[in-house]
């Protein structure tokens, strides 16, 4: 959404940094603050909601003022906000992020189940959308102007175009509950059927199979991104200095490309793959809610219908952490991979 | 091929291949990752057994059941918790479950009920007396167990179990509803080791019961999966297996049905009820609901001190007003136009499957749509129209009124939608909104509303609904509490009192309808409408099922197990297991063909262009 | 011609500018395209009231029944209450349109006033607001989104504010790298010099040639915000009561239409969607290639 849905604008991070030690340094660190501020930025929004959590967790249950008092108590409801803060970054410390008002049961817990299911759906999709991605673009800046550019550009943008969560509809309807003559050829929703036979095998391709519309749904809404990037990135390298060498040192022009060119736009894209996965994560609570796929993003949907306030800070806590980590990681790797970096 | 290897760097598109495969390879490496929280077999399948699947749209918020009150989950307890008495498939009446008598008291303060000898929890134990005393007790003495129940037992003085076949309970005061205690019964033997109910999730399968069926597989937001217990005392359930699977929306819930996914599908829309008409191996039902929906007028809320609370509008206080507002709405058009049909115009407080105790008003009182009659008794009642068009109470504040929705229900927004229109035809202001089902209770106990959308799933015994509109139900300063209307009528009161302590099933009746026709005769809920309950079953796997009532009823969300319990399994439905399994993996490795010849393809498309490329 | 430059030569040399960049916009096929969607568009959506009787809005005032397919008297069939889905669609264009612009203009209020701040003012408060701009970049927007909206009040300001406040990063970040140019120019090192306040150069001589590119970026972010629009409102988080395509979508979830094959229910919000999105797309890449003369020669 919003700020991940920008351009194919090539950051690149500064060329030169004085000293390695110093940058992993100043990352790190940077990193740790931007941790810090999801902390802080999760527990205090949350506390403004307007209504008594303590009546949320009763619901229409009737309830004496006691017990609320009670149930206030054990929440630590009833402490001033600032302890409150404390014992929630204490508890944070030790791994532990609350207890979930709707299922009674701690919030750790019930991410901890959702994860697997989440990565399985965003990692399969970020891997194929890449693929997808950067096979497109190179072949779209190969060919600048061609057909095919004209094609994968005009695709691209239009699928970008689209809200997610109707592209998964449209899939939903036409491939999960079938359209005329044909039948319904994926499930319509969750992760496994309960009646699969035992056994590793027909296991994994039940998944595999439910997995199918999710993925496609989320790869064809982010690998515009990656295409664009790519191709952008080569139109720019293919401009460059050296490549009027290797081509004066008689190399073919497709080998010049391959060689040259598409290595080095390569690797800037592939650092962007980290710094746009708020992208995938975004995508991945709508395409979760359409499917039902029980991962972090359908349990983030299900704590803000009712709101889950504990439960809601926590996927928010995980799901920005963990983005704001890869990234970290991206500009890390980066600094480490970059020839050029590494050279200076 | 041998210029591409020349390179030092692997070619791109070799890599790509290498990714590629890599790719597909990934959710074949991380599957197992992600099933292994969910490993347990359960045996699924085999030839001969029938599987009842169900699809439902709530996931259970918990499995312990003193903590447990989602609809989901309570209809769970009914299942693998056996309860003192129950409600008869045929009518609603009390019949004996785990009590097989009782008696009362000539004071109606002491009741005695005698144990149903020879029945055992699923790990052999018997269950005795001791089970059903300490659950009360459990209860009584721990806040956390009172949770889900707590209501139940806020009126018990004493309960005790003198030996193992009969449990003793002393009462505060007469209570009409001891017949009707549907609190599910639990092992002492497993519970006394639970220190703190609040943090047990009860998810050590098998779950130790002793209903029909047996929880043994429980996957959140997936499904949970019950097997018959061939022990259960009434005899074994007709199928083998239950299973609830789990939807994030009807929507999903129907199509797996079309698919053949799942056997039934519940809490359908008008438009998917519609929709399904006609459809092969499908049969609809088409239940009277237990809901009441119910339009809350803000008569000027207070707390049980007396106090005013809220920010309800004056010229609500006016019953005229309440009752001209009535007179505003079509019913019969929001029946038709909302629901689609598939609902009963609302009249009484109690909806009409309980036929004993449902109740119309009189032709005299009945205020039917008008907006005319409506218009006129405004202008009598003293409210006349401002420049604007509005209406003006008597302190010269305008008619302008917050009507507070469900945001998340479609039903709210829609009526929302007419009764605004229709009240500005009469000169009344409405603002709709719409917000989260916590915050329109947040709100309504606040008394922060003008009018709010409010309903209710109503009980056999009518108690519990009928208590929310007594002062007692008023939200005490601390905070508690659970108001309706906020009506405080002494007659009211009276005659809810008087139902309570009478033992005479007759003449409570007649109170009960007594008290509707006052709550009628106050317009601070105006009883909209009570919605059909909409389900809908593989006709080709099931037979039919057993309806409560018999009359029109519901196939699912009982009030009993009578639906699961009794259900008709074909025999196909015996010899055809789901199937899914052999299909999606035959789907799978077609697909995972298909993409390799794709593969294949534009990478032989590519290599004869840049065959062409070097002539 | 120092400080104070006569105003009818700088307008002159502007349009001029502008004419020249009109020159070049028009070589742009998509963006001619697009633009002329997008002026339809708004002219559709701004002429609903004159052109269409929103009465027929009114759920009261209709009686065809519910779900109706496409036919003589509904060219688009009906919704759940039997309202023309055409005219919903119609209307339903002015709110997200409005939104989208709202909330575009939200965050390119605060990206630019957070730009401009860091790149003029420099030193602590520079790093401080990157930071706090670089944690917002990163930050998954419709996790925040959706965290900022369960917490304030359902309504048309919430979601502005909501996608507003979460999209701004890239315009500041834009800003900042433009102001940082601009400001090395000789005249505003001139301005500066002969004693022109921090507002002045920033107004005076900053702003005006950071502006292109913020309208530029503007227009992507109008884009991304009609699709946040609608997204939200599918997870529930819109207000329902006004008709916009998110709500819409919403309503069609929710009473069953994807069940009951009503696609063209579905289908009409979202084409209207991937419409305006995509011409907002293809205008801002436009502008973008026209003041960038650096994509500019590296796209032809």
């Amino acid at each position: 959404m919003t700020d991940t849905r920008d351009r194919d604008d090539v950051r690149r991070p500064p060329a030169r940094a004085p000293r390695i030690l110093g940058f992993v340094a100043l990352k790190l660190g940077g990193g740790a603050l931007s941790l810090l501020l999801v902390v802080v930025l999760g527990f205090f929004l949350f506390r403004v909601l307007p209504g008594d959590p303590a009546r949320t967790m009763t619901r229409s249950a009737p309830v004496s003022a006691e017990q609320l008092a009670a149930l206030r108590h054990r929440f630590g409801l009833d402490q001033p906000l600032y302890v409150q803060f404390r014992d929630f970054l204490g508890n944070l410390v030790r791994g532990e992020l609350g207890t979930s008002y709707t299922y009674n049961r701690p919030v750790a817990e019930l991410i901890g189940e959702r994860i697997g299911p989440t990565v399985l759906l965003v990692g399969t999709a970020t891997v194929l959308a890449v693929l997808l991605g950067l096979w497109m673009g190179t072949r779209a800046a190969w060919r600048h102007g061609g057909s095919a550019d004209r094609w994968f550009t005009s695709v691209g943008l239009t699928l970008w175009s689209v809200p997610t969560f109707w592209l998964g509809l449209l899939l939903l309807m036409a491939f999960g509950v079938g359209v005329g003559p044909m039948p319904g050829l994926f499930p319509v929703a969750g992760m496994s059927s309960p009646d699969v036979p035992p056994g590793v095998l027909p296991r994994v391709l039940d998944v595999g199979h439910h997995l199918v519309l999710p993925c496609v749904t989320l790869v064809a809404v982010i690998h515009a991104q990656f295409m664009m990037v790519m191709r952008s990135s080569l139109l720019e390298e293919m401009g460059e200095e050296y490549l009027t060498t290797a081509r004066a040192k008689g190399l073919r022009e497709d080998l010049v490309r391959r060689r040259h060119a598409v290595p080095n736009a390569l690797l800037p894209t592939v650092t962007l793959i980290f710094l746009h996965l708020g992208l995938v994560v975004s995508g991945a609570i709508t395409v979760e809610t359409v499917f039902s796929w029980p991962g972090l993003g359908l349990l983030t949907y299900e704590a803000l219908r009712v709101p889950d306030l504990p439960l809601l800070q926590g996927t928010f806590i995980v799901l920005a952490g963990s983005v704001i980590v890869m990234n970290v990681l991206a500009e890390l790797l980066y600094r480490v991979l970059d020839p050029r970096v590494r050279a200076s | 091929m041998g210029v591409r290897s020349a390179g030092v760097r692997p070619s791109f598109p070799r890599a790509a291949a290498t990714v590629v495969i890599a790719g597909l390879l990934l959710p074949v490496v991380l599957a197992p990752g992600a099933l292994s929280a969910n490993e347990r077999g359960d045996g699924s399948g085999q030839e001969g057994e029938a599987t009842l699947r169900v699809g439902i749209q709530q996931e259970f918020d918990s499995l312990n059941p003193f903590l447990g009150f989602s609809r989901a989950a309570t209809e769970v307890f009914r299942l693998i918790y056996p309860t003192l008495t129950t409600y008869s498939s045929e009518d609603f009446s009390v019949v004996p479950e785990l009590a097989t008598d009782w008696e009362s008291s000539r004071d109606k303060l002491t009741w005695t009920f005698h144990i149903r000898e020879g029945v055992k929890w699923s790990d052999g134990e018997p269950v005795t007396a001791h089970d059903v005393a300490y659950t009360f007790d459990r209860m009584m003495t721990d806040s956390a167990a009172a949770t889900a129940n707590g209501n139940y037992v806020d009126n018990f003085a004493e309960v005790s179990a003198p030996d193992d076949g009969r449990v003793v309970i002393r009462t505060e005061t007469p209570q009409a509803t001891m017949r009707s205690l549907a609190v599910p019964i639990v092992p002492e033997h497993v519970w006394s080791e639970v220190d703190d109910v609040a943090g047990f999730a009860n998810r050590r399968m098998p779950i130790v019961g002793s209903g029909p069926f047996e929880v043994t597989d429980y996957r959140p937001q997936q499904s949970l999966t019950l097997e018959a217990n061939e022990d259960f005392w009434r005899g074994a359930p007709t199928v083998d297996r239950l299973r609830f699977v789990n939807f994030e929306n009807s929507d999903a819930a129907v199509q797996a049905l079309r698919k053949g996914e799942i056997d039934v599908a519940r809490k359908l829309t008008p438009a998917q009820f519609d929709a399904l008409k006609g459809a092969e191996n499908i049969e609809r039902v088409k239940g009277k609901g237990r809901r009441f929906y119910e339009l809350v007028l803000n008569p000027g809320a207070a707390n049980s001190a007396g106090d005013p609370i809220g920010t309800g509008h004056p010229a609500l206080r006016d019953v005229r007003v309440r009752k001209a507002l009535d007179r505003a709405i079509d019913r019969s058009e929001l029946v038709d136009r909302v629901l689609g049909g598939h609902g009963t115009v609302g009249a009484g407080y109690l909806p009409p499957i309980f036929r004993k105790y449902h109740w119309s008003p009189p032709d005299d009182e009945r205020r039917s749509f008008s907006l005319e009659a409506a218009d006129r008794a405004l202008d009598e009642a003293g409210y006349p129209r401002g420049p604007d068009g509005i209406r003006r109470g008597p302190s010269g504040r305008p008619l302008d009124f917050e009507f507070v929705l469900h945001g998340d229900s479609s039903t709210d927004a829609l009526v929302g939608k007419f009764v605004k229109e229709w009240l500005s035809g009469i000169g009344v202001e409405v603002s709709l909104q719409p917000v989260s089902d916590n915050q329109v209770n947040q709100r309504t106990t606040a008394g922060d509303f003008d009018m709010v959308i409010s309903g209710w799933s109503v009980n056999p015994d009518p108690d519990y609904v009928l208590r929310l509109q007594t002062c007692g139900a008023r939200p005490n300063p601390g905070g508690g509490g659970l108001p309706d209307s906020f009506l405080c009528d002494e007659r009211y009161d009276e005659l809810y009192a008087r139902q309570l302590a009478e033992f005479d099933r007759d003449a409570r009746v007649e109170l009960v309808k007594r008290a509707q026709g006052r709550f009628h005769e106050m317009a601070t809920g105006l009883i909209l409408f009570y919605p059909n309950a909409l389900e809908a079953y593989r006709s080709d796997r099931f037979a039919g099922f057993e309806r409560q009532p018999a009359e029109r009823g519901v196939i699912t969300a009982q009030q009993g197990y009578w639906g699961y319990y009794r259900a008709e399994p074909t025999e196909r439905a015996r010899t055809a297991g789901g199937g899914a399994g052999y299909r999606s993996a035959a789907f799978v490795i077609v697909g995972v063909v298909l993409l390799g010849a794709l593969v294949v393809f534009s990478a032989s498309a590519h290599r004869r262009r840049t065959a062409e490329h070097r002539e | 011609m120092t400080t104070n430059p006569p105003s009818g030569n700088v307008r002159s040399r502007r349009l001029a500018a502008l004419a020249d960049s009109w020159r070049v916009y028009r070589a742009e096929r998509g963006g001619v395209l697009g633009l002329a969607v997008l002026v339809c568009a708004v002219l559709l959506a701004v002429l609903a009231p004159v052109l269409t009787d929103s009465a027929e809005l009114d759920v009261t005032g209709v009686d065809a029944s519910a779900l109706r397919p496409p036919g003589a008297q509904h060219w688009l069939g009906t919704d759940e209450s039997g309202r023309s889905v055409l005219l919903l669609t119609w209307w339903g264009a002015r709110m997200s349109l409005l939104v989208g612009a709202a909330a575009a203009v939200l965050s390119m209020v605060i990206g630019t006033v957070v730009g401009l701040t860091a790149a003029h003012f420099g030193g602590w408060v520079e790093t401080v607001l990157l930071r706090l701009t670089d944690f917002f970049l990163v930050l998954p927007a419709l996790v925040l989104a959706i965290a900022l909206s369960t917490v304030l009040s359902r309504g048309l300001f919430t979601i502005v504010l909501a996608i507003g406040v979460t999209s701004w990063p890239q315009t500041a970040r834009l800003v900042r790298a433009q102001t940082l140019t601009v400001e090395t120019r000789p005249y505003v090192e001139r301005a500066r010099a002969l004693g022109g306040g921090h507002g002045h150069v920033l107004v005076k001589h900053v702003l005006p040639s950071v502006l292109p590119l913020v309208f530029a970026t503007t227009t992507l972010t109008v884009a991304s915000a009609i699709i946040a629009e609608s997204t939200l409102s599918f997870l529930g988080l819109g207000d329902p009561s006004r008709i916009s395509w998110g709500a819409m979508l919403k309503s069609a979830m929710d009473t069953g239409a994807v069940t009951a094959g009503a696609w063209w229910y579905l289908l009409p919000p979202g084409i209207g969607i991937a419409v305006v999105v995509l011409a907002f797309t293809l205008c801002g890449r436009a502008l973008e290639t026209v003041l960038n003369p650096r994509l500019r020669g590296g796209a032809e």
